[in-house]
């Protein structure tokens, strides 16, 4: 087990500069997620950390000895893969005892090893198997077969569910899971998913463009999100934002909607423009609140997604403008309803967990 | 609602009839191809089968003999001899190519500069004409006018007889058939290598093996397919070879380079003995058979690229 301590790290292909100088310190044993949409730089960051990629300016260090030019053999790191990269000719034993074969490693030793991490994965029967004779799923595991067997420093995993179906995703999520809590490894995790960010992550750095948005736990970083692509990226279906401007003690929008704002009005800011930020969760039905047409309900069972349109001051007509649908606000409600299209329904968000944010830079007042 | 049903049963029983009379014949279609392949390929060999029974020399009254001449074969020495001839020859011809393409489609599987023009200058011998090529290796062997013996002199290396010599005569025609083949298993290979996943390379890279141990672990295993179809197409080609060798010796000196083509061409063509000949081409064609069916069967346990996903 390790730390990794990235430090002011970039990387350039040519004038294009992908990582921006990133830094980030993950603890001995921890889980720490990098997440973020495609082309952030995140899948780059942990190629540089497993050393497929030249780092371009900056440290990484792994227990506090700097690897930028030791190859990744020497890194005492083990990656899997989104492909798998399972070595298609070999059978799932020889593909996890490969790497200690490399280190002729001896055999009643390959042979102990390989068995723990079968028994740790339940690939056991499947060992005298070829990677083709597998589901997406069981190929996954073998991936992380071959990583525990190397016994590393630090587990690396670019994307490793992506290739799976959803039902499948989520059972390997908990596996992961489990498996780190077992073996207390320090993991380096890279994913698009927020989700899964959210349900693994001891720690979770959001990227974007090439630079770190924010690093926090995942409840950290949903409950109090530094700026608005933190707050619309962590957290489904995304954080409602509505453009409007602080007055009185309250938040007025585009529209004309008074908005309360229960005493987070940072101080002369009146008449300044912001955007409220509202999880679809915290809204609630309110006679007094803001009125919108339901637009679609989408029921799953557990709870009910509504698009709405607010009618803002514009009660009684209905617009489908290119700008009425900019405005549409996601509800989430955990009760079922018979709210149908078309209809006009009150609603209010909790100002307590309600956010302000400066439109131009995007930050959190 | 009972109208509804009878229209609907009306209809369909009128596409039904409607299929049964348009069903299409296919027979104009398979017929055409039927007739050229029992022209061409079916009827030659039915006919070599019974001219194989047959005491059959232009000129003389034919007689059936049965298995007669393939008893023959087993006590004619030139045959023997021939049939040694042709499977040092074409396993020489099929592993000097598979070596030497291979070394060079991982060559020009890197970056190297200039790398189309190197490939199409590579590929040149095997578009040339073999009877041409023939005549111009026939000159370069020259003992005494040819330009290999004068570029072997100027590294201090004698003369030597080449195709001119029993001993090395196989040996020199294999240099010609590997000067104009190893391109055809370069390109097969070379495609090979194109379409091998690039993941396990860095995978192999985490976990620690070194360029050498990359190609005999990774590569070799992982292109056998594509080098088994190399090795199936080679062979095949190397065991029919008749033209360069021909040409350049006539399965000489003596008989030291005659393979089962030539001898088959010589008792068929020259000793006019067809009922003989025939024989010879029907063990012949079991043998390529039976090797491609070998090489078939090695080619599909080498598979690894199957199945979904890999």
């Amino acid at each position: 087990m390790a730390s990794v301590s990235i430090r002011n790290v970039r990387k350039s292909y040519g004038p294009v500069e992908i990582i921006k100088g990133v830094s980030i310190d993950i603890q001995d044993g921890e889980f720490v997620i990098l997440v973020g949409p495609s082309g952030c730089g995140k899948s780059t960051l942990l190629r540089m950390i497993a050393g497929l990629e030249e780092i371009s300016g900056g440290t990484v260090a792994i227990d506090d000895r700097v690897v930028n030019d030791v190859p990744p053999k020497d890194r005492d790191i083990a990656m899997v893969f989104q492909n798998y990269a399972l070595y298609p000719h070999m059978t799932i034993a020889d593909n996890m005892s490969f790497a200690l074969r490399l280190k002729n490693t001896a055999k009643s030793e390959i042979a102990a090893k390989v068995e723990r991490a079968a028994g740790i994965l339940g690939l056991g029967p499947l060992l005298g198997r070829f990677p083709r004779q597998l589901s997406g799923g069981q190929r996954q595991r073998v991936a992380m077969g071959r990583a525990i067997v190397r016994d590393p420093k630090v587990f690396l995993f670019d994307e490793p569910l992506s290739n799976l179906d959803a039902k499948l995703r989520v059972q390997m999520r908990t596996e992961i899971k489990e498996m780190h809590q077992r073996l207390k490894t320090t993991t380096v995790y890279v994913t698009h998913d927020q989700i899964e960010a959210m349900t693994m992550a001891d720690k979770i750095v959001v990227m974007h463009d090439g630079i770190i948005e924010q690093i926090g736990a995942p409840l950290d970083l949903y409950d109090n999100p530094a700026n608005m692509f933190v707050a619309g990226f962590i957290g489904s279906p995304a954080m409602n934002f509505i453009p409007g401007s602080i007055g009185g003690d309250g938040f007025t929008t585009d529209g004309g909607d008074r908005l309360p704002l229960a005493g987070r009005v940072p101080a002369a800011s009146d008449g300044r423009l912001a955007v409220y930020g509202v999880r679809p969760e915290h809204f609630r039905l309110a006679d007094e609140g803001m009125a919108a047409e339901v637009v679609v309900v989408e029921p799953t069972g557990s709870e009910t997604q509504m698009v709405l349109r607010p009618l803002g001051g514009k009660a009684g007509q209905v617009g489908v403008g290119r700008e009425d649908r900019k405005r549409e606000l996601t509800w989430v409600l955990r009760e079922r309803t018979g709210a149908k299209p078309g209809e006009v329904v009150r609603i209010a968000p909790d100002p307590a967990l309600a956010h302000l944010f400066n439109p131009d830079t995007g930050l959190r007042l | 609602m009972s109208i509804l049903t009878s229209s609907d049963r009306v209809v369909g029983a009128a596409s039904v009839g409607r299929t049964k009379r348009l069903r299409p014949s296919y027979w104009p279609f398979v017929v055409p191809a039927l007739i050229v392949v029992i022209g061409v390929i079916v009827f030659p060999w039915v006919f070599t089968l019974w001219m194989s029974a047959m005491e059959w020399r232009i000129g003389e009254e034919q007689r059936f003999v049965g298995l007669q001449n393939y008893a023959r074969l087993f006590t004619d020495v030139r045959f023997l001899e021939a049939m040694l001839h042709t499977l040092v020859y074409t396993a020489l011809s099929v592993l000097a190519p598979l070596v030497l393409g291979t070394a060079a489609a991982l060559a020009f599987n890197t970056k190297l500069p200039a790398r189309g023009l190197l490939r199409g200058i590579f590929v040149m011998p095997m578009m040339a004409t073999p009877v041409a090529i023939a005549l111009v290796w026939t000159m370069m062997f020259h003992p005494q006018l040819g330009v290999l013996n004068y570029l072997l002199s100027l590294v201090g290396i004698g003369p030597l007889q080449w195709v001119y010599h029993p001993s090395t005569v196989i040996l020199s025609l294999v240099l010609v058939e590997t000067w104009q083949w190893t391109p055809l298993v370069m390109l097969i290979v070379l495609g090979g290598l194109a379409a091998l996943p690039t993941e396990p390379y860095e995978s192999a890279q985490i976990d620690g093996a070194t360029a050498w141990q990359r190609f005999r672990y990774l590569t070799l295993p992982m292109i056998k397919p594509f080098l088994m179809v190399a090795v199936i197409i080679r062979t095949i080609d190397a065991l029919k070879s008749f033209d360069i060798l021909y040409t350049i010796t006539q399965g000489g000196p003596g008989t030291a380079s005659e393979t089962i083509n030539l001898y088959l061409y010589s008792v068929a063509f020259t000793y006019y003995d067809i009922g003989y000949g025939s024989a010879i081409a029907v063990v012949f064609f079991v043998l390529i058979i039976l090797l491609s069916l070998i090489l078939l069967y090695l080619r599909q346990r080498s598979a690894w690229n199957t199945g979904d996903g890999q």
